[in-house]
């Protein structure tokens, strides 16, 4: 590659690209009109009668996509490399653990030491270990990248429910926000939650945590 | 338990699984994004294009052929998408690069990154004045980052159409810096 290339191939690194929207809320809710406009013809079809009658930013999208761990209300990739990543930013705006929309699950029944209300669910904060709960749809609604090579990815099983462990640093997008750096975490469903913890420990410790969760 | 591969999504996706389809989205919401956003230029076209590109790719699933990569055929909607908008639009918003931090913030000479910041701007104002195809063709490939087999399939030319019009368009914009 000619130094002109290189310089090309930098310029890609600096240009102002908006965040990208989450689109997966706005495509859902067109297919399922469309699949609906559908079910009305067919009924209409059948009758004779005419009856006519959707959060997240993914900027660093360059990297290529390798593999994909899945289950309701996540999405880890595999990419090649990690998009530039922002540090942390606030949780949320701090609540009672009593008004969230749903009951919050606690490891061990423990009570943390904070509440959060943001991202499209409840952080809530413990020593060392920070737990993200929300009420999940049928699709996809928080990703993450990891780094090929770099980092352990799994399916494991909590009490029965599906999970996924990312054994190092990745990518973590959230609602409308840019990716932010995260550590060793576990996604797990529960019932109708989707819950995601995260803490500088092994996996056996995390899915000891998400096992005593109620 | 080994995650489902690319093809198995799109495979589950053609028989009508959603949430396979929602997963694919989600994983290739930003790179449709930003394609569209680099051929169009502006925001909210990027978005429609996108958006409707996913809604179209969902449409056509039948006719994706098993075993082949689903993002150049992705692509493929959507730079079709987005260049529809660009000429719905009658012209192309230029692009351009993020505000600089403070020259040197990171611990590099100011000088140094003051002058490199002047080249970028420079570099990427001069790709802009390129004819359409020559710009297109750099951004896919540089800029993007896309293999040449995306690139082909991004603006709907031959693999080897790409080789030679980005061999003439650097050496355009070669000339044009000097």
């Amino acid at each position: 590659m000619t130094d002109l290339e290189l310089e090309l191939r930098d310029l890609g690194e600096y240009l102002d690209v908006p965040t990208a929207p989450p689109l997966v809320h706005a495509v859902r809710a067109r297919l399922d009109r469309r699949r609906h406009r559908r079910r009305l013809l067919a009924l209409a079809l059948a009758t004779g009668v005419a009856a006519l009658a959707v959060a997240f930013a993914v900027p660093g999208s360059r990297a290529s996509l390798l593999r994909f761990f899945h289950l309701r209300g996540a999405v880890v990739t595999i990419v090649d490399r990690l998009p530039p990543l922002t540090p942390r930013r606030p949780l949320g705006a701090p609540i009672a653990l009593g008004q969230a929309s749903f009951r919050l699950l606690l490891p061990d029944g423990r009570r943390p030491e904070g509440v959060y209300r943001g991202d499209g669910g409840y952080w809530l904060r413990y020593p060392g270990l920070l737990l993200f709960e929300f009420k999940s749809g049928v699709g996809a609604e928080i990703l993450k990248k990891a780094a090929r090579g770099t980092t352990d990815v799994e399916y494991v099983n909590v009490d029965g429910e599906p999970g996924i462990w990312i054994g190092a640093r990745h990518a973590l997008y959230l609602p409308g926000g840019p990716p932010r750096a995260a550590g060793h975490s576990l996604i797990w469903q529960h019932g109708p939650l989707t819950l995601r913890l995260e803490a500088a420990v092994t996996r056996d410790r995390a899915l000891a945590v998400a096992r005593s969760v109620r | 338990m080994e995650p489902p591969g690319e093809e198995t999504l799109v495979e589950r996706a053609r028989r009508g699984d959603s949430v396979a389809f929602e997963t694919l989205v989600l994983a290739y919401q930003s790179l449709a994004f930003r394609t569209a956003f680099v051929i169009a230029g502006d925001a909210s076209d990027a978005e429609e294009a996108a958006q409707d590109a996913f809604v179209k790719a969902h449409r056509a699933l039948g006719r994706f052929h098993t075993g082949e990569p689903f993002r150049p055929w992705l692509l493929t909607i959507v730079a079709n998408e987005a260049r529809n908008r660009r000429r719905a639009r009658g012209r192309r918003a230029a692009l351009t690069l993020r505000a600089a931090v403070e020259p040197g913030a990171n611990g590099e000479d100011p000088e140094a990154a003051a002058l490199a910041s002047e080249r970028r701007e420079r570099l990427l104002s001069t790709v802009e004045r390129l004819s359409d195809d020559d710009r297109d063709v750099l951004a896919c490939r540089y800029l993007l980052e896309l293999s040449e087999e995306e690139t082909a399939a991004a603006l709907g030319i031959p693999r080897g159409t790409v080789k030679s019009r980005t061999h003439r368009a650097l050496a355009r914009l070669q000339e044009e810096l000097q």
